[in-house]
């Protein structure tokens, strides 16, 4: 197993690399420095511009930002946003929760929902359970999800008043110093009667959106996988024996239809966390998402950087957990490697 | 379809139907799929014919018609069947160039997918050694970038617009043909016939073409008509944040994102090109998946 492990490791250290450089290269690529963007809105002097892309090491041959930057990130900084002057780690840290928070519950949304939907359909194969959820669920993945989150908005924040539009919190209502960055548990640790539930509140709509299409491929694999599984020898051992229906499916049939179901699973959360930019965008959720489109717009190159670097590290190491508990909970793949 | 496989189709009468045969009849089977074929034509007429058949100019405002609610709502003007947007352009006109302007994309970007996809995947394949491992590293780098951080970086870089929008979204679905195409081509590689093909002295450019390429097509049409869905999810939802087609390019995405402020007063503004994206994902996906069950044998139905 640390054998599998050192492995897939050693696979992510040239990708890792290759990433800065790209990230790097990208970033230059783009047009319009940020003193030029900034010189539009302030008309500052020329000397200080001088002086401000000299603090910011953009005066330096191209080769020596790079080599910079590589030393910096192998320390741990990941440089300092040009707008915010904050460091972009800490940005990020401070960002991060609320798209992992959201991711969190969209993936809750998605499996509590979506296997069941999945075994439902399997156990009743061609019937009208399975036409009609396999409908909806290839109507899901079909879904133009930022139409979707405009859909709900409209319905159920403004006509039917269940939900709140946008944010996380009210925070007309509720006020309290960010502990963890993660609102449900801010709210509390805060102690304020009510802050939890307008905190879950604010949850509903963007977990749905998000959860979406996520829900719709687990149900389809999940049915495929039973399927599959439906048709094994021990599943006609398991009839032949006289065991209940709810028994060979829940214990025997669901256990290993659930392998590559699990696959699925982590591959979404990875693509979740950085696909989450159109529903932080909808709701105006101060995700990671978010923050990246806006970077793009204020031309903060190491905002930009940074958080692309720090977002598909967090892919990258998702998916390299979700490899190892594959190993794991299917010896085969361990053990051919 | 290879050559000397569909010559096969029209043999006598007691001979087994030839593959072409085989898969419509699978295919057939699948009501959703036929229904999906059915609707994709549609659209796909829509967009062709949307210069004859569209009653106004997508881009020409009608000032005093702001506004305008669709046929059976009160206070609407039956010369505009579905209403008119925030600056009084048809919003009937808008959604079908809209459809031209959708397919568009997803086609280019399929095609453009497709070249590359196979050409690289074969190269990968076929080659092995230092170009195999630097392809599919270069791939698996395009992958671990979150797909849209990805398409909005490229966007950001060549500028928004509807050629940009195409490079970005292919850029960002390459890795899944190039792939497929390699995996599917290295478990044909294994196989007695092109050992055979080899022995006989078949040249490696004929091999790969001819022997090799039309033994991987059946899962590479599959991803091509689930490509083709993406492809228009993802280019509406960068016009959505913008970055697509410009204004006033009735691209069903931007027309969504100019309606925000319009949404709780004017909901249908906002209702048509959502449907419009959702219907032609939906039916292309019903499509694709009807491809699928037909050209894989091992889930189509005994």
């Amino acid at each position: 197993m640390i054998r599998f492990l050192l492995k897939r490791l050693a696979l992510t250290l040239p990708t890792f690399f290759a990433l800065m450089f790209v990230t790097f290269v990208m970033i230059r690529l783009v047009p319009g420095d940020p003193i030029e963007v900034r010189r539009g809105e302030r008309g500052i002097s020329p000397e200080r511009l001088e002086q401000l892309r000299h603090e910011m090491g953009l005066d330096q041959p191209i080769w020596k930002q790079f080599v910079d930057y590589v030393w910096a990130i192998l320390h741990g900084d990941f440089g300092t946003s040009i707008v915010s002057k904050t460091p972009i780690l800490h940005e990020f840290a401070t960002l991060f929760p609320a798209t992992l928070e959201l991711t969190f519950c969209a993936m809750i949304f998605a499996i509590v929902l979506g296997i069941p939907a999945g075994v439902i359909a399997a156990s009743r194969r061609g019937g009208v359970y399975d036409q009609s959820l396999m409908g909806l669920a290839l109507t899901g993945y079909s879904m133009p999800i930022f139409w979707w989150g405009l859909i709900l908005i409209l319905v159920m924040s403004n006509t039917l008043h269940l939900t709140p539009v946008s944010g996380r919190v009210d925070l007309i209502k509720f006020y309290y110093e960010p502990v963890t960055n993660f609102m449900l548990i801010d709210s509390l640790l805060s102690g304020q009667k009510g802050a939890f539930w307008d905190a879950l509140h604010h949850l509903i709509l963007p977990t749905i959106v998000l959860g979406t299409v996520p829900l719709a491929v687990i149900a389809r694999m999940t049915r495929s996988a039973m399927l599959e599984v439906l048709e094994e020898d021990y599943v006609r051992t398991a009839k032949a024996k006289g065991l209940s229906t709810y028994r060979i499916i829940g214990v025997h049939a669901l256990r290993n239809a659930l392998i590559p179901v699990v696959t699925v699973i982590g591959l979404q959360i990875g693509g979740l966390l950085a696909g989450a930019v159109l529903t932080e965008t909808i709701f105006s959720w101060p995700g990671v998402g978010k923050w990246l489109v806006e970077s793009i717009g204020r031309r903060d190159y190491p905002a930009l950087q940074g958080g692309i670097m720090l977002i598909s590290t967090v892919v990258i190491m998702v998916n390299l957990i979700v490899d190892l508990l594959y190993g794991l909970i299917n010896p085969r793949i361990r053990h051919a490697k | 379809m290879p050559s000397d496989i569909a010559a096969a189709a029209p043999a006598a009468p007691t001979a087994p139907p030839g593959p072409l045969t085989a898969f419509w009849r699978a295919f057939r089977e699948n009501r959703g799929a036929v229904a999906g074929l059915i609707v994709v034509v549609t659209i796909l007429l829509v967009a062709i014919f949307a210069g004859v058949i569209a009653p106004h100019d997508p881009i020409e405002q009608y000032k005093g018609f702001t506004k305008l609610p669709p046929f059976w709502a009160e206070g609407s003007d039956p010369r505009f069947l579905l209403g008119t947007d925030a600056v009084g352009r048809d919003m009937l006109s808008r959604l079908m160039y809209g459809a031209r302007v959708s397919l568009f994309i997803g086609i280019a970007v399929m095609a453009v997918s497709m070249v590359f996809g196979i050409a690289l995947g074969l190269i990968a394949a076929f080659f092995g050694g230092i170009v195999d491992v630097l392809i599919i590293r270069i791939m698996d780098l395009v992958m671990a970038i979150p797909s849209l951080v990805l398409a909005i970086l490229i966007i950001a870089i060549i500028g928004p617009n509807l050629t940009n929008t195409i490079i970005a979204v292919t850029i960002v679905g390459l890795p899944r043909y190039v792939r497929l195409v390699r995996a599917s081509a290295l478990t044909e590689l294994t196989k007695d016939y092109v050992t055979a093909a080899k022995v006989a002295g078949v040249r490696p450019w004929r091999l790969m073409t001819v022997s090799v390429l039309p033994n991987c097509l059946a899962p590479l049409i599959v991803q091509a008509a689930l490509g083709l869905s993406d492809a228009i999810l993802e280019a509406a939802g960068l016009g959505f944040l913008g970055l697509g087609a410009q204004p006033p390019t009735p691209e069903w995405g931007a027309m969504l994102a100019d309606t925000r402020d319009l949404m709780m007063s004017h909901p249908w503004v906002m209702a048509f090109p959502g449907l419009s994206i959702l219907t032609t994902v939906l039916a292309i996906n019903l499509m694709g998946d009807g491809l699928r069950d037909a050209l894989d044998p091992r889930l189509r139905r005994s």
